[in-house]
């Protein structure tokens, strides 16, 4: 996840690794919503305009058990709020004009927020936000038509160990984090507080309730050398 | 999953990202422990992401082929593997573990 010496652009291994895994959530994710959906274009619309696997995917989870449309919105719409929190993170160490801010917030999602925060100018965190939300969409849509128009020549995209790709990935970014006490603090509890939760909780909120493990790190010394 | 369905969840999340990018980041602006906890969201929030896909089968929890995968990519990226490897590591780990 480090910064080139002359710009804050991620290293082209970690752009290429963000887009290719994007593009293995794209095939995956959008088979399953081709599947429900049985529409083309409504497939490409829906990961065009609502820009969240996690919540099409649990849209269509609480569908799929019998449940009921609004209850299905409200799981969709609660995986997402974690983005609102991510948003809010970033939008403290941006400083840019309102278009582009709010372009940003538009495109929040775990890896840019997560290599962006890493940079330690303002200038730094919006660059790299940007070439890491170009690398995802360009991963994204073309595993999104590949899904789309692809979908049964793949067939299980699991059985080629996609689901393990995005985990991989979303835990190389915060690596770093990982090696200063309080993120690693922050990243166990809040971790450890969704697996723990998961299995009683309604959907999305375990990953809300997660935050609980930054408020716990808020408790340990901020190192020396931190920059933010 | 009607049209209608499709733009409900889109404004729904829309609104949830904007409302985080001005609401939060004013909140978090105003009170200055916030913005130490601003910098330590993304470390919780990612990794209860990264424990429920590595881990949630349905509603329960499974150690399976994936958890195996992301254990791998674990160790690479704690040897600091290039991003590339790490991710293909965990892909390759799950699938030969499916076969």
């Amino acid at each position: 996840m480090s910064e080139t010496s002359t710009s804050a652009r991620p290293e082209w291994g970690t752009l290429i690794g963000i887009g290719l895994t994007f593009f293995a959530i794209g095939v995956t994710v959008n088979v399953l919503v081709y599947e429900h959906v049985g529409s083309a274009v409504k497939t490409i619309a829906a990961a065009g305009i609502v820009l969240s696997a996690t919540s099409e995917l649990a849209y269509i989870a609480v569908r799929d058990v019998g449940g009921s449309v609004l209850a299905a919105l409200i799981a969709g719409w609660v995986v997402a709020s974690r983005f609102g929190l991510l948003a809010a993170s970033l939008g403290t160490r941006i400083q840019v004009g309102h278009l582009q801010r709010s372009c940003a917030a538009l495109n929040c999602l775990d890896p840019n927020v997560g290599v962006a925060m890493q940079q330690t100018t303002p200038k730094g965190v919006i660059t790299a936000f940007w070439w890491v939300t170009g690398a995802l969409h360009l991963g994204w849509w073309c595993g999104t038509f590949t899904g789309v128009f692809l979908g049964n020549i793949i067939g299980d995209a699991n059985r080629l160990g996609l689901d393990a790709v995005f985990p991989a990935l979303l835990l190389a970014i915060i690596a770093n984090l990982l090696r200063q006490k309080p993120g690693l603090i922050a990243a166990l509890v809040g971790g450890g507080l969704c697996a723990a939760l998961l299995p009683i909780a309604p959907a999305g909120t375990p990953i809300i309730l997660s935050l609980t493990g930054a408020v716990v790190a808020l408790k340990v010394p901020e190192p020396k050398a931190a920059t933010s | 999953m009607t049209w209608t369905i499709i733009i409900l969840l889109a404004v729904g999340v829309a609104s949830l990202r904007l409302l985080g990018m001005y609401g939060g980041t004013a909140l978090v602006r105003r009170v200055p422990m916030f913005e130490r906890l601003g910098s330590l969201i993304p470390a919780a929030v990612v990794s209860a992401v990264i424990a429920q896909l590595t881990f949630a089968s349905g509603k329960s929890l499974t150690i399976d082929a994936r958890s195996a995968g992301v254990a791998v990519a674990a160790v690479l990226i704690w040897r600091r593997a290039p991003i590339i490897v790490v991710i293909l590591a965990a892909a390759a780990t799950t699938a030969l573990l499916r076969l």
